[in-house]
C-alpha cells in the first residue's frame, strides 16, 4: 500500500469552519423577509376530524396563509405505502399528526394563529399496542387496512423442518425493543422560496436532496421534480432521521400559497414527537444446533410496530428479518414478519436500519445457546461465521470478510478467557458481531430512478489550482465528503487543502441517492474516484500541450505537473488549467453491484458487506441493578480505512450512541402519548457516560471498494447493545435482558428470574 | 409584555437592542446575528447555546436577555475564528473532536471556561466540565483528547 493520503489520519475538511461557529445550519440561513411556518398537531392519538375552522386564524393580522385539508388536495404519499397526507383528512392517527399549518410574519403571530384554529374531533378508541392491534375487532388505524397489517411475509428456505427434527439441541427466546429517537442535537427544519415562474427553492438539513423531491415534494404538490431546486444545509446530525422530512413539504406548500419565502423550524419537542424514530420490534427466535456447535437452522417471527404511517418501515422489517442469517453459515431458515399499524408516532429508520434491533435479539440468543451447549460464546461464533466467497442461503455474496479477525482481536485485548472464567460476581464480559450492507439495491427501486443504485461525481479544477467535488451524495456531519476529498486528492496528486465539497444541490450537481444504508464510501467514493481519474487524465493532456512533453511522461504531485524524468520541468496545476481555458473537469459514474431481491426476498442486495465485533465489560450492582459499562473493545472490517481519524470517530460515536440506546433512551409511549419531550426526559449519553473505547480496523481490502473501502457507519453501532446484554448475563450468572432498555428495574427482574 | 432597552458587548462589539421581558439571551443574540450560538433544546439540557457571560459559561437559553444588560458576552467566535484559532479549536480539529459541528460552539465555550479555571484537567475533570454539553456524533473520546491536548498546548505557551 503506497498511498500518500488514503489510510492516514486527517481532520474532516470543514473542521475549521465548524469549530469557529461559522457553519450555516438551516436555522442560521438568512432568507430576507421569510415568514415563520408552524404546524398545528393533533393532541389525540386517534380521532375523527369533524371540522377544521381556520377563519379566525386567517383574519389575524400578520398571517399570510393557513393550510389544512380544507384548501389542499388529497394527495397521499409515502416511500413504501402511500398512506400519509400533507394534512390529516378524515382522521388524526397519532399525537403530533399535522392538522394545519400557518405562515406568519413572526413566531408569536404564528403561534397565536395556531391557537385560533378550531378543530372539532370525535375521539376514537386508541390502539397503541401492536398485539392488541392484531386482535380481531381491534380499532382500525387506516379504515381501508383490515387487521391493521401494513405488510406481511413468510419465507421458508432450506430443509427447515428436518433441521429442527434432527437437531441435537434447540433453543427459543423472545426479545422486545423500544421506540428510540435519532436525537441529533440540531432540531429539524427546512426553508422554501416560491419563485414567480412557479419553481420552488428548498433548503434543509436533508440526507437526500434528490429523493425528497420524488417521493414527497413533487407528488404531493402536483409538480415535477425539476420544479424544485433542493439544497442541503449541513445537518447537525441525522443518523437516518433526516431522510423522510415532512418539514420540507410544509415549508414548500406554505411558501407556494403565500408566494413568499417561509422557514419551517421544528422545536426539539416537535422533533421528538413527530419525526420518524427507530422502530420498536418484537422478535421470537428458535434455533436448531448440532452438538459440536454448528448452526442447523432458525425460525424467526417478527411483529414490528409501524406506528401511524409506514415511511420506510416495510423495508426495515425485511432487514430485521433476514440480516443476521447472512452473518453465520445458516443452512435453513423460516421467517415470518408482520408490520402493524398503531396510533403511535410513525416509526422509521435510524442508523442500523433495523439491524441494531435484529443484532440485539440474535446475538443475545447466541449467548444463551452457547451456555446451553456448554461452549464459549466467542468460539461458537468463530465456528459459524460466514467467510469470503460464501453465498448465504438468502443469496448474499460475501466479497470480503474479516469478522473472525475482529473477534479474535476483541478476545485477545479483553483477556477474554481469563475474564470469562471469572464472571457471575457482578462483573462480566460479553461480545457480539454483525454484518451490514454497503448500499442496498432495494432503495434504488423504491426511491431512486431505476434498479442501478447509481452515483455520479464531477471533479472541477480551476485556474488557481483549487478543486471542487460535486457529488449528489451528502455529508451528514460524519465526514463523508471528506472521504471523497481524500480519495480525489490521492488520485490527483493535489493537496487536500485545495479541495472543497459543497453541500448537495439538485440545481447543478449530478444525481446521487444520498446518505443512507452505509452507501457513500463505496458507491459515492467509487464515482468520485472515477471522476478524479478522468480529471487527472484531462489535466495531463492539457499539461502535455502546454509543456510540450507527452502526457505519459508526466505526473502530478503536490499540486504540480512534473516531467517524470526531469522533475525541474514542472507547471502548477492552476497554470495548466489557466492555459487550457480556466476549467478542467472530470466525470465519473458508478452503478452498484448486487441484485434487486425477488418476491421471496432472495438475492444479493448489496455490492459487498461490512462486519464488526464489539466487546463490553460491565459491572452490575446486584442490589440495585445499576449497570456500568467499564470498557468497550471492538474490531471493524470497513474493507479499507480511507481517513483513519474519521473512521475512528465513526466507531467511537457509534458505540456511545448504541450504548445510549441500550441503556437510557426511550420515547416511552403510554397509550400513544410520548413521554420523551426534551433532553431531560429523553436522556442520551453525556460525557459522564462515555466509556473508554479501545478498537482497531481489520482491512479485508474489498475487491469492489475504492482502495478496498466499504461502509462503516452502521457496523459501528449494531452489536454494542447485545455485547452489553451478554456482559450483564455473564456478570450476573444468567440475567437475560429480553426487553430494552437495560434499566435497573429490568436487570433486577432478570436477576430474580435467573435465580428461580 | 414590556420591552427593555439594553446594552451589552458581544465579542467586544457594543450592541444596544430592545428586548421583550420574556426573550432569552439565546433568542436575542441570534436575532441580532450571533447565530454561532446554537438553538436546540431551549431548556438548559444540551449546552449548544453556551456563551461566556462576564467570563462564566452559561446556557444562553436559561438567561433572559434583560438580565444580561451591561454584561460582557463571549461566543465561540470571540474565542477564536478560522484565521485565529484558540488551542481548544485547533485541537478539536487535529484530534477529530468535531463531526457535524452543531454541538461544537458550545463545547468550545465550556472547554475554554474549564481551562481558564483548571490549567491541567484530568480526564474526569474534563468529563465533568463538559457534562452539560451533549454531543451525539463523536462519542466524546476525541473531544476529551482535544481538551487535554489544548491544556498542554496552552501551558507550553502555544496561545491562550
Ligand atoms: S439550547 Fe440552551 S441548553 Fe440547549
Ligand atoms: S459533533 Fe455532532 S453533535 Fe457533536
Amino acid at each position: 500500500m503506497s498511498e500518500r493520503v488514503v489510510g492516514r489520519p486527517h481532520p474532516i475538511i470543514d473542521a475549521a469552519e465548524k469549530v469557529s461557529g461559522a457553519t450555516v445550519f438551516i436555522d442560521d440561513l438568512e432568507l430576507p423577509d421569510a415568514l415563520t411556518g408552524m404546524a398545528l398537531r393533533s393532541p389525540h392519538p386517534h380521532a375523527r376530524i369533524l371540522r377544521v375552522d381556520t377563519s379566525a386564524a386567517e383574519r389575524l393580522p400578520g398571517v399570510a396563509v393557513v393550510l389544512s385539508k380544507n384548501n389542499t388536495p388529497d394527495a397521499p404519499f409515502g416511500i413504501n405505502h402511500k398512506d400519509e397526507a400533507a394534512f390529516c383528512r378524515e382522521k388524526v392517527r397519532y399525537v403530533g399528526d399535522e392538522v394545519a399549518a400557518v405562515a406568519a410574519v413572526d413566531e408569536a403571530t404564528a403561534r397565536e394563529a395556531l391557537s385560533l384554529i378550531r378543530v372539532e374531533y370525535e375521539v376514537l378508541p386508541t390502539v397503541a399496542d401492536p398485539f392488541a392491534a392484531l386482535e380481531p375487532g381491534a380499532p382500525l388505524v387506516h379504515d381501508s387496512v383490515a387487521g391493521n397489517v401494513a405488510n406481511e411475509f413468510h419465507i421458508r428456505r432450506g430443509a427447515i423442518d428436518e433441521a429442527f427434527d434432527e437437531a441435537d439441541a434447540t433453543f427459543a427466546d423472545e426479545f422486545h425493543t423500544h421506540l428510540a429517537h435519532q436525537a441529533y442535537i440540531e432540531p429539524t427544519g427546512c426553508a422554501a422560496q416560491w419563485h414567480p415562474d412557479g419553481k420552488i427553492s428548498v433548503w434543509g438539513c436533508l440526507q437526500s436532496v434528490f429523493l425528497i423531491r420524488t417521493f414527497m415534494l413533487a407528488p404531493v404538490m402536483g409538480m415535477s421534480a425539476d420544479d424544485f431546486r433542493v439544497t442541503q444545509t449541513k445537518p447537525g446530525g441525522a443518523f437516518g432521521g433526516k431522510l423522510d422530512v415532512k418539514a420540507a413539504l410544509m415549508a414548500a406548500m406554505l411558501s407556494r400559497a403565500a408566494e413568499k419565502p417561509v422557514k419551517f423550524m421544528m422545536s426539539l419537542e416537535e422533533d421528538l414527537i413527530a419525526m420518524r424514530p427507530r422502530m420498536p420490534v418484537h422478535i421470537s427466535l428458535e434455533s436448531a444446533w448440532k452438538r459440536d456447535g454448528a448452526l442447523a437452522g432458525k425460525r424467526v417471527r417478527i411483529v414490528a410496530e409501524n406506528g401511524a404511517y409506514s415511511s420506510l418501515s416495510p423495508a426495515i422489517m425485511s432487514s430485521i428479518a433476514l440480516r443476521t442469517d447472512n452473518l453465520y453459515k445458516t443452512p435453513a431458515a423460516e421467517i415470518q414478519g408482520r408490520l402493524v399499524y398503531t396510533n403511535v408516532i410513525p416509526s422509521g429508520q435510524m442508523r442500523g436500519f433495523g439491524n441494531v434491533q435484529a443484532t440485539y435479539a440474535w446475538e443475545s440468543h447466541l449467548d444463551n445457546v452457547a451456555d446451553g451447549l456448554g461452549l464459549d460464546p466467542a468460539d461458537l461464533r468463530l465456528k459459524n461465521y460466514t467467510e469470503k466467497g460464501d453465498v448465504s442461503l438468502h443469496g448474499w455474496k460475501i466479497a470480503s470478510c474479516a469478522v473472525a479477525d475482529a473477534t479474535r482481536y476483541v478476545v485477545d485485548k479483553m483477556d477474554w478467557k481469563a475474564r470469562r472464567a471469572r464472571g457471575g460476581k457482578g462483573r462480566g464480559v460479553g461480545l457480539a458481531s454483525c454484518i451490514h450492507v454497503s448500499g442496498n439495491k432495494g432503495f434504488s427501486v423504491e426511491l431512486g430512478p431505476d434498479d442501478t443504485d447509481p452515483s455520479s461525481g464531477v471533479v472541477r479544477v480551476d485556474e488557481e489550482g483549487k478543486v471542487e467535488i460535486w457529488s449528489g451524495e451528502s455529508d451528514l456531519g460524519q465526514g463523508a465528503t471528506s472521504v471523497m476529498a481524500y480519495i480525489a486528492s490521492e488520485v490527483m496528486g493535489i493537496p487536500v487543502e485545495r479541495f472543497k465539497v459543497p453541500p448537495t444541490d439538485t440545481g447543478y450537481m449530478p444525481f446521487g441517492m444520498g446518505a443512507f444504508a452505509s452507501r457513500i464510501t463505496l458507491i459515492g467514493g467509487n464515482a468520485v474516484k472515477l471522476a478524479a481519474e478522468d480529471a487527472r487524465r484531462n489535466l495531463l493532456d492539457a499539461a502535455a500541450e502546454a509543456m510540450e512533453i507527452p502526457a505519459d511522461e508526466l505526473e502530478i504531485a503536490e499540486g504540480e505537473v512534473r516531467a517524470k524524468a526531469l522533475p525541474e520541468r514542472k507547471m502548477a496545476v492552476g497554470e495548466v488549467v489557466g492555459r487550457a481555458g480556466g476549467v478542467i473537469e472530470g466525470e465519473g459514474k458508478w452503478l452498484a453491484g448486487g441484485d434487486v431481491l425477488d418476491k421471496e426476498k432472495f438475492g444479493n442486495p448489496s455490492t459487498t458487506y461490512s462486519f464488526s465485533t464489539h466487546g463490553a465489560e460491565v459491572e452490575v450492582d446486584m442490589e440495585t441493578g445499576v449497570v456500568t459499562v467499564l470498557q468497550v473493545c471492538c474490531g471493524h472490517d470497513p474493507g479499507r480505512v480511507i481517513n483513519r481519524l474519521g473512521a475512528e470517530g465513526q466507531v467511537e460515536g457509534g458505540v456511545v450512541q448504541g450504548m445510549s440506546y441500550a441503556m437510557m433512551e426511550g420515547l416511552a409511549p403510554l397509550e400513544g402519548r410520548l413521554r420523551g419531550r426534551n433532553f431531560h426526559d429523553y436522556l442520551i449519553a453525556t460525557s459522564m457516560d462515555a466509556p473508554p473505547i479501545e478498537h482497531d480496523f481489520f482491512e479485508s481490502m474489498d475487491p469492489y471498494g475504492p482502495y478496498g473501502a466499504k461502509g462503516l457507519a452502521e457496523v459501528a453501532i449494531n452489536p454494542i447493545t447485545a455485547a452489553i446484554c451478554n456482559a450483564v448475563y455473564h456478570a450476573t450468572g444468567g440475567a437475560r435482558i429480553r426487553t430494552l432498555p437495560v434499566t435497573p428495574e429490568r436487570v433486577l427482574e432478570a436477576i430474580e428470574e435467573a435465580g428461580r | 409584555m414590556s420591552t427593555y432597552e439594553i446594552k451589552f458587548s458581544v465579542n467586544g462589539n457594543d450592541e444596544s437592542l430592545a428586548v421583550r421581558g420574556d426573550e432569552t439571551l439565546l433568542r436575542a443574540l441570534r436575532r441580532v446575528g450571533y447565530v454561532e450560538v446554537k438553538l436546540s433544546c431551549e431548556g438548559g439540557d444540551c449546552g449548544a447555546c453556551a456563551v461566556l457571560l462576564d467570563g462564566v459559561a452559561v446556557n444562553a437559553c436559561l438567561v433572559f436577555a434583560a438580565q444580561a444588560d451591561g454584561a460582557e458576552i463571549t461566543t465561540v467566535r470571540g474565542i477564536g475564528t478560522e484565521d485565529d484559532l484558540h488551542p481548544v479549536q485547533e485541537q478539536l480539529i487535529e484530534k477529530g473532536g468535531v463531526q457535524c459541528g452543531f454541538c461544537t460552539p458550545g463545547i468550545v465555550v465550556s472547554a475554554k471556561a474549564l481551562l481558564d479555571e483548571n490549567a491541567a484537567p484530568s480526564r474526569e475533570d474534563i468529563q465533568r466540565g463538559l457534562a452539560g454539553n451533549l454531543c451525539r456524533c463523536t462519542g466524546y473520546k476525541k473531544i476529551f483528547e482535544a481538551v487535554s491536548a489544548a491544556a498542554r498546548q496552552i501551558s507550553e505557551g502555544g496561545g491562550s
